[in-house]
């Protein structure tokens, strides 16, 4: 059937070689689609050097664990840790996808280990950050309760879309998301940023889906009022 | 003008005692970004943003920050904050790296 090495998946297989299509036949023979490329075209690369990652990669995924650990030793710890798993892997999955978005992936899987086993120890819920909800910027009595104080709400944000290409607003977004609570911005990331859907994130947690919610909800809430405090509320023509 | 006015006030306090109150419409926002609210929830959302344009802006602004949330994950090293790996990090994962890979041969 499949040639020996061949022990992942079929995708897994071939997607080192995935500027050719090949198709598969029922007997296992790899025939490619296209001709083989042309003589003269380099050999497509498979994972450079290890030594190489850790210059070409090591601080990128540093930066990335760090976000997520805000512990630099542990940072450290998963970024090597991260290397010495695609050193193992390294040889099969060779060639697989771009080597640093794989890279990627596997820190994230050692970021969520770390988070899994945190939680064992001590819950991860956090119904204490922001639980007053800007309840100062809400009617506190009469027909009105629990409606914004005009003056109070949210501004009417200009040009949202091309703050995204800004240098400046991610900076902003960072150091907002930055002044959560560390439980809270886990779980801000993990919902937000890596789009893992909200039943996950529970059980990975260990958290209870209404306290999520609650947890997300101050979160976004917080985030929105720091960017508004810091970015879009700010006259950015001066900048 | 007065009529209107006076209209214009009642139609306002009735809205808003058919509908979630701000503090409940800001729930319902960062909810409807885990799970599809029931029409009926969306439908008095909607008949309060006639009167609310605080909760419209509240509900636009947290889909952005859905969104450029998403954005962040596929930032470049540049645009993430903060010092790449310290010198004597880098040295010892290398050193790491190579111990490992001299025991896989």
């Amino acid at each position: 059937m499949l040639s020996p090495r061949c022990t992942l998946t079929l995708k897994d297989c071939f997607s080192g070689m995935s500027d050719h299509t090949f198709s598969v036949q029922l007997d296992g023979d790899l025939t490619p689609s296209q001709a083989l490329p042309p003589e003269g075209v380099p050999k497509l690369p498979g994972l450079s050097d290890p030594e190489r990652w850790v210059e070409l990669h090591g601080d990128y995924l540093f930066k990335y664990a760090l976000i997520r650990l805000r512990d630099p030793a542990k940072a450290e710890d998963a970024v090597q840790e991260t290397f010495l798993a695609a050193l193992k892997g390294g040889k099969s999955f060779a060639g697989r996808s771009a080597e640093k978005s794989w890279l990627v992936g596997v820190l994230k899987n050692k970021i969520y280990d770390y988070y899994r086993k945190a939680s064992r120890e001590t819950s991860f819920t956090d119904m204490e950050f922001y639980s007053d909800e800007e309840s100062d910027r809400f009617v506190p009595d009469g027909l009105f309760k629990d409606g914004w104080i005009h003056e109070l709400g949210p501004l009417e944000w200009s040009g949202p879309g091309a703050s995204l290409d800004s240098e400046v607003f991610w900076k902003t977004f960072h150091d907002c998301s930055n002044k959560l609570p560390k439980n809270v911005a886990a779980v801000f990331n993990l919902r937000e940023v890596d789009g893992v859907e909200s039943k996950e994130i529970c059980g990975l947690l260990n958290i209870s889906e209404s306290n999520l919610w609650v947890m997300l909800h101050r979160a976004r809430m917080a985030l929105r009022r720091c960017l508004e405090t810091n970015w879009f509320g700010k006259d950015k023509e001066a900048e | 003008m007065k009529i209107i006015a006076t209209i214009k006030e009642r139609w306002e306090v009735w809205v808003w005692q058919h509908t979630p109150h701000c503090t409940e419409i800001l729930r319902f926002a960062s909810q409807s970004l885990e799970h599809p609210l029931s029409f009926r929830t969306r439908l008095k959302i909607r008949l309060h943003f006639l009167i609310c344009v605080w909760c419209e802006r509240y509900v636009k602004q947290l889909r952005f920050l859905h969104q450029a949330g998403s954005h962040l994950d596929h930032q470049e090293d540049e645009t993430l904050p903060g010092h790449g790996l310290s010198a004597e990090a880098r040295a010892r994962i290398v050193q790491n790296l190579k111990t490992a890979d001299s025991k896989n041969l």
